[in-house]
């Protein structure tokens, strides 16, 4: 299954079991920021794809209206399945990186261009890194604020962008060793 | 205006015969009520930076102006009335509390003892650190001993704060509070200048930059522009 889309609505779920619409509003408070449904409908696109693979199951909900409306819970296989898909996505950020390294690794005949490539990514991780809000766990919890994961999201980011700072300084002297050694007669 | 500026300040150590080149004509402008962090790995000189920010040390080359004033002339005049340096190494007299250590930083100033009392007290508050008043300095944790040595500091009532380090040995869940609080000194109109060698360390500060090599590398004004009118509307909204 490829849709971030349906993965988020699975951890949802996961979350906590509910109902189509409910989930449709939860989607959009946790990641608005990030990803986003064109509407209900989409959500049950989504819920659909999920059952069709076992990943959750309709259980008979509450009658409100002429039709009960459905109640969606994860299925074991479900739970495996995210956890999985959750430590692939570890992968995905690490073949993102190498594209990005070997794409700069093409000036490598041009390390000057290489270098100013490299300081506009620092200042990228620069700007990403102060940006990053301070989430000091005493506020949260008198804001009442369901914060744990935007605190472990801010914190996985933020130990990320320090590890890039930290490679930009290594693929600088890499780059400008490479530079003295082509000036060398 | 600018309250402190390094103008192509240059600094090299010497042992024997080799020259360690620190810091390579560094520029920095620091604003009142802004939070400037340097980020760089072990040994990159961000604390001989902060030690030439401070008036501790005098570059090689180059200006540190604090306040318009040249530091090398002026530092004794500076460092503790307007420039605020935190150690935090607290004392090697581990038994004193921790209201004795910031007593004491404010009589060796000339302060009254019933005035640097009630100074040191609301300057521990300032700091979160209230309720470690009483305590041993032996009895501190971590994250105390940081608020303490920031009370310190505060109590002298800097325009300019100087730390290495703010969150070195800070337990990891409380790293946040220690960032929260260097915020919201900077909202109170502090100027706060920080270094750092975790990254967690860069979130929320007006400016950010890398020291590495002697040079200082940070995001251009134009890519800040929209970051600092956003800070400076959080600010006047009290947050």
């Amino acid at each position: 299954m490829q849709s971030s889309v349906n993965w988020a609505l699975l951890g949802l779920v996961i979350e906590r079991p509910s109902y189509a619409y409910e989930l449709a509003q939860r989607f959009e408070r946790t990641y608005q920021a990030v990803l986003s449904v064109s509407s209900v409908s989409h959500v049950y696109t989504a819920l659909a794809a999920l059952k069709s693979r076992a990943l959750i199951e309709e259980l008979p909900g509450t009658r409100t209206g002429r039709q009960p409306k459905p109640y969606y819970q994860a299925t074991a296989k479900g739970h495996e399945d995210y956890g999985r898909w959750l430590i692939g996505q570890t992968g995905e950020d690490r073949r993102r990186l190498w594209l990005f390294v070997l794409q700069l690794a093409t000036f490598s005949a041009n390390p000057p261009a290489a270098l100013q490539i490299l300081a506009r990514y620092e200042q990228a991780c620069l700007t990403e890194a102060q940006r990053t809000p301070i989430t000091p766990r005493s506020r949260t919890a008198l804001e009442g604020v369901p914060d744990l994961a935007s605190r472990l999201a801010h914190e996985e980011s933020r130990l990320t962008l320090g590890a890039k700072l930290a490679w930009v300084q290594y693929a600088r002297r890499e780059l400008s060793a490479h530079i003295d050694t082509q000036a060398r007669p | 205006m600018t309250l402190l500026e390094l103008e192509e300040v240059g600094k090299c150590y010497r042992d024997g015969q080799l020259e360690h080149v620190v810091l390579r004509e560094v520029s920095l402008q620091i604003q009142p009520g802004e939070l400037t962090v340097v980020w760089g790995l072990r040994g990159s000189g961000r604390s001989t930076l902060l030690r030439l920010a401070a008036g501790i040390e005098a570059p090689d080359t180059g200006v540190v102006r604090f306040d318009g004033r040249d530091l090398a002339s002026n530092s004794e005049d500076v460092l503790g009335a307007g420039i605020g340096y935190c150690q935090k190494t607290l004392s090697r007299d581990t038994s004193q509390s921790a209201l004795d250590v910031v007593i004491v930083s404010l009589l060796a100033r000339g302060i009254p003892p019933e005035q640097a009392r009630s100074r040191a007290r609301q300057a521990l508050e300032r700091a979160g650190a209230q309720e470690c008043a009483t305590m041993r300095l032996s009895a501190l944790q971590s994250t105390e001993s940081v608020r303490v040595a920031l009370a310190r500091v505060l109590a002298l009532e800097p325009r300019l704060l100087v730390i290495d380090d703010p969150i070195q040995g800070v337990d990891l869940l409380e790293r946040d509070e220690i960032l929260a609080l260097l915020r919201s000194l900077a909202n109170d109109g502090v100027a706060v200048l920080a270094s750092t060698s975790d990254s967690a360390a860069l979130s929320g500060a007006d400016r950010t930059l890398t020291l590495s090599e002697g040079v200082l590398r940070g995001p251009p004004p134009s890519e800040l522009a929209d970051v600092l009118p956003l800070r400076r509307a959080t600010r006047h909204a009290g947050a």
